[in-house]
């Protein structure tokens, strides 16, 4: 007679062995201590086996979740050609006009349209019509979104993650997710960098200097605008503290000269915040002079001063006087450098450059970090060597040869990291950058120049980080609610329901392996959530067993025989225990498609759950009692 | 041990008085929505910045909050949470960028102004607005297609009357438990949503528990009335209701006191949700049933008499 249970014991016994080998990589790598998992990791096969395992949620081990949207608005900026008014008039106004429901190009579209404004002469070879070019755009976005997918991911690799997640969704936007990262903002930095990176002659110090008078001169005639561009009513004239006026009455024409004239003008730092550090005498004179130090034979700006000067640089008066062909850049960062009176102060630097880049970062095929060797100027600094392609390295040695003698501009998003003196031809296109603060960041500035630069700025618009210890925490208490939780239901359906009751705890645990081996196998994510969703499942997958076990009670009231009591129980309960489970996986399958992350965890495993309970509440505890049943007439149910 | 082993409780004849308790409670719980100017919506669906801060040493709410206000957060909302010296800022709605701002201002307003007690950071959300508006979508088309589906399969399974009373029954719950949320004042966030879902499946679970009876008895005991196979299905079904609400519970309990602060509301949203579902599968879904069924059969449509 236990032919007809053979096949029965085969299925079990053999999901059990499959639940087996697939949970065997997670308890290995539990077991691992962390220098073994070092070792592994350096042989490479640690990956290999993280990819078998159930990983632990951003929430279980901390770590750092972006969404990023490619910038779309700079990017048609970015290719647009021979800008007119009208275009970027038309370009401010479907900027404001964007909301929640709209997208970036169906209002430039729809604007455009509007004013008659004809997109082809901005966009050439994208077609003729408005909506063709617009749709062209489009296209471009997608693809940018793409490339920006695979530049993060190279970026990311580099940066050693184990297990990063990088995805795109939708259209336009990208999740990153980083577990187990120790400084956020690094690593936000590191993906968000566009690193476009330029190399812009800087204009020579004669053009520099006759660009900064006109600046005077325009905030001359304007006394009120520069008021306001310093930012307070009562403006740096009455704010700032002046000390021996002698040495500003030299009206040199000279920046140079008048800015070493002015090193011993140090006026104090006031509290406010919005006062700036200016020489009284020369601020009449010169307004925005006034506001620069002559730095090493460099255009500093005193910390204090930077926001007032970058006003000014924005104020379309000021723009108007800067060559066309120029723009204004910033150092990368401030610097402590000496002052000339002998103290030494904090400092961004103000360059002006060529708009226009003689060469840019795409034909950089190598990028290392490293410390400046013994001897250079740059001993003990970081630094980043660069190596460029042939066609690269040609065009630097032609720019750097036909300017000898003139200074170059690294330019790092906009952000001018050195601008050494152009001394000899550089004909093998390597070149070093230096400028940074430390060694980590001339790595994390090697790694975006290595992976490329972004074809658009991409935009946080969601960030979720959370603690290591935090992380840890979470774990430890959800694993003794699941625990205790557990326990708590099995010692209640052993009291309740006595030997039966034993029989549903063996299915009940069974189940919760099948899960963690379901979830091993899907390479899922164990979440918080979805620990919450193992101790519902615990809770609810005694229901079938409930429902079964009721409606045997019921029969056996009827004077039903052991047997028949059993056949008929699990029959009858079989149709409410479908029907019933049926809308919760609805509920499921709906969080699944439209939860994120965690909530996507937390149905992920309440779907498995009650299809795996489904096996082993039904089909595991009726072969358990037929092979109770099958050779001999049981009188009593222990039920 | 066995419970409601021959249940024969008078379930039904309550029914006027548990519907009039529903509609109290469900109307207190509204009364505390407009009260409140509509549920407090967390940063997930508002846009926004979380951070949860942990001190080495406890801190004063009031010392934090006077901190942000050198940075012009005044609005921000602190909280303790857990321990005393933990806390959690939230600042609602922000513009995209200025979210990522936010949170580096308040770590750097708090190492300057609350000296001599280091901090680490232990969570930090920023949500963008547009993001938040969508979340706010998907939510609402999620528990719409939910209930859609629902319908659909009661639909075909029992009657289209079962899926109305096992829908009534559903939004009961849902409101019921948003109005609490509403009381207490607690945050709607993506985990709660997912929450109420939950909830959603589980009373249905329930409920389905009991139609299922009812369809099987109106089948075999064709001389009695529908009120009376109504009461008789509850009855029979209650071990089952009780024991299975009774596991659920001690979990989501247990979930609840030790699960950690992160997960407290969510499983706050559960448990509500055990003892409501538990009490809708009874006194709500099948009191409609036989109201519905007294209604048509005044028109002739069903021969069965109380």
């Amino acid at each position: 007679m236990l032919k007809r249970l053979t096949p029965r014991l085969i299925i079990i016994i053999l999901a059990i062995a499959i639940a087996g080998i697939l949970l065997y990589p997670t308890i290995q790598h539990e077991m691992l201590s962390p220098e073994e998992r070092q070792e592994l990791r350096e042989q490479g096969k640690l990956a290999e086996l993280e990819s078998k395992i159930i990983r632990r949620g951003l929430d279980l081990q901390g770590g750092i979740h972006l969404v990023l949207e490619v910038d779309v608005p700079t990017l048609v900026n970015n290719i647009a050609r021979n800008k007119s008014q009208l275009f970027e008039e038309v370009f401010q106004q479907a900027q404001s006009r964007l909301n929640e429901e709209t997208t970036f190009l169906n209002e430039f579209l729809e604007v455009a349209n509007q004013k008659e404004l004809r997109l082809v002469r901005y966009f050439p070879d994208r077609g003729i019509q408005n909506e063709e070019i617009i749709s062209s755009l489009q296209e471009e976005a997608t693809d940018a979104v793409r490339r920006a997918l695979e530049i993060i991911r190279n970026r990311v690799d580099q940066f050693g993650v184990s297990e990063p997640t990088i995805q795109k969704v939708g259209n336009r936007r990208i999740i990153v997710e980083l577990a187990g990262i120790q400084d956020p903002a690094r690593a936000r930095e590191l993906i968000q960098t566009t690193a476009l990176l330029e190399f812009k002659l800087l204009k020579t110090p004669e053009v520099t200097n006759a660009t900064i008078q006109k600046i005077d001169r325009v905030l001359r005639r304007r006394q009120g605008d520069v008021a306001e561009a310093l930012g307070a009513q009562d403006t740096a004239e009455t704010d700032t503290t002046i000390e021996e006026g002698g040495v500003a009455e030299d009206e040199a024409v000279s920046v140079d000269e008048l800015f070493g004239g002015m090193e011993d003008e140090t006026a104090t730092d006031t509290s406010e915040d919005s006062t700036v550090v200016v020489d009284r005498q020369v601020f009449e004179e010169k307004p925005f002079t006034a506001l620069l130090r002559n730095v090493q034979g460099q255009i500093g700006v005193p910390q204090k001063n930077r926001n007032a000067v970058n006003r000014i640089l924005k104020m379309e008066a000021v723009q108007e006087v800067i060559p066309p062909d120029a723009e204004f850049l910033w150092s990368a960062g401030p610097e402590v450098l000496p002052t000339q009176a002998g103290g030494a102060d904090e400092f961004h630097l103000l360059y002006l450059v060529n708009e226009e880049a003689g060469l840019t970062g795409g034909v950089v095929t190598d990028a290392q970090a490293t410390l400046g060797g013994s001897g250079g100027q740059a001993a003990g600094q970081p630094v980043v060597y660069l190596d460029m392609n042939a066609q690269g390295s040609k065009t630097w040695s032609r720019l750097t040869g036909a300017n000898i003698g003139r200074r170059v501009a690294i330019v790092l998003d906009d952000k001018v990291h050195m601008a050494p003196n152009i001394r000899s031809k550089i004909s093998q296109g390597s070149t070093m950058i230096e400028g940074m603060a430390n060694l980590e960041e001339a790595k994390d500035i090697a790694i975006v120049l290595r992976a490329g630069a972004l074809p658009a700025p991409v935009d946080i618009i969601e960030e979720r980080t959370v603690g290591p210890s935090l992380g840890s925490d979470s774990i430890q208490k959800g694993t003794t609610a699941t625990l205790i939780g557990l326990l708590l239901v099995l010692v209640f359906m052993a009291l309740y329901y006595k030997l039966s009751g034993f029989i549903a705890d063996f299915a009940l645990v069974l189940n919760l392996i099948f899960i963690l081996a379901i979830l091993a196998a899907l390479g899922a994510t164990l979440t918080l959530p979805g620990i919450a969703g193992l101790i519902l499942t615990v809770g609810l997958s005694v229901d079938a067993n409930v429902l079964i076990f009721d409606r045997i009670r019921e029969e056996l009231r009827k004077g039903k025989t052991v047997r028949a009591a059993i056949d008929s129980g699990y029959g009858n309960a079989l149709r409410t225990i479908i029907d019933a489970n049926v809308t919760t996986i609805l509920a499921a399958l709906v969080l699944m498609q439209f939860g994120t992350g965690p909530i996507k965890g937390f149905a992920v495993v309440l779907f498995w759950g009650i299809v795996s309970s489904m096996f082993t509440a039904i089909f595991v505890t009726r072969t358990i009692y037929q092979m109770f049943t099958e050779n001999k007439t049981v009188k009593k149910l222990s039920i | 041990m066995e419970l409601f082993a021959e249940a024969n409780y008078k379930i039904l004849e309550k029914r006027k008085f548990t519907a009039i308790l529903s509609v109290v409670i469900i109307s207190i719980g509204l009364l505390s929505i407009l009260f409140h100017n509509g549920l407090r919506l967390g940063i997930d669906f508002e846009g926004g910045t979380l951070m949860q801060i942990q001190f080495e040493e406890s801190v004063e709410i009031s010392d934090v909050r006077s901190a942000l206000e050198q940075v012009g957060l005044e609005n921000a909302s602190i909280q303790q949470f857990g321990a005393p010296n933990e806390i959690i800022i939230r600042v609602l709605r922000l513009e995209e960028q200025e979210g990522i701002k936010a949170s580096e201002e308040i770590q750097a307003t708090l190492s300057e102004n609350i000296p001599g007690n280091p901090f680490n950071v232990r969570r930090m959300e920023q949500v963008g607005p547009k993001i938040g508006s969508e979340l706010r979508g998907a939510a609402v088309l999620a528990i719409l297609s939910a209930l859609l589906g629902i319908v659909l399969y009661i639909s075909i399974r029992f009657e289209f009357k079962f899926a109305i009373a096992a829908i009534v029954a559903l939004v009961h719950d849902i409101l019921i438990t948003l109005g609490v949320f509403s009381l207490l004042n607690l945050e709607i966030t993506l985990a709660i949503i997912a929450a109420f879902l939950t909830i959603v499946g589980y009373s249905l679970n329930d409920t389905i528990v009991v139609f299922d009876r009812v369809r099987e008895n109106l089948k075999s005991l064709r001389r009695a009335t529908y009120f009376n196979i109504v009461n008789l299905s509850i009855n029979q079904s209650l071990s089952r209701t009780v024991v299975t609400s009774v596991t659920t519970f001690l979990v989501v309990l247990v979930l609840y006191l030790g699960g950690g602060e992160v997960i407290k509301n969510f499983a706050f949203a559960l448990i509500i949700g055990v003892v409501v579902g538990t009490y809708s599968s009874v006194y709500v879904a099948s009191p409609v049933i036989v109201e519905w069924a007294k209604r048509s059969e005044s028109q002739g449509k069903l021969s069965k008499k109380r």
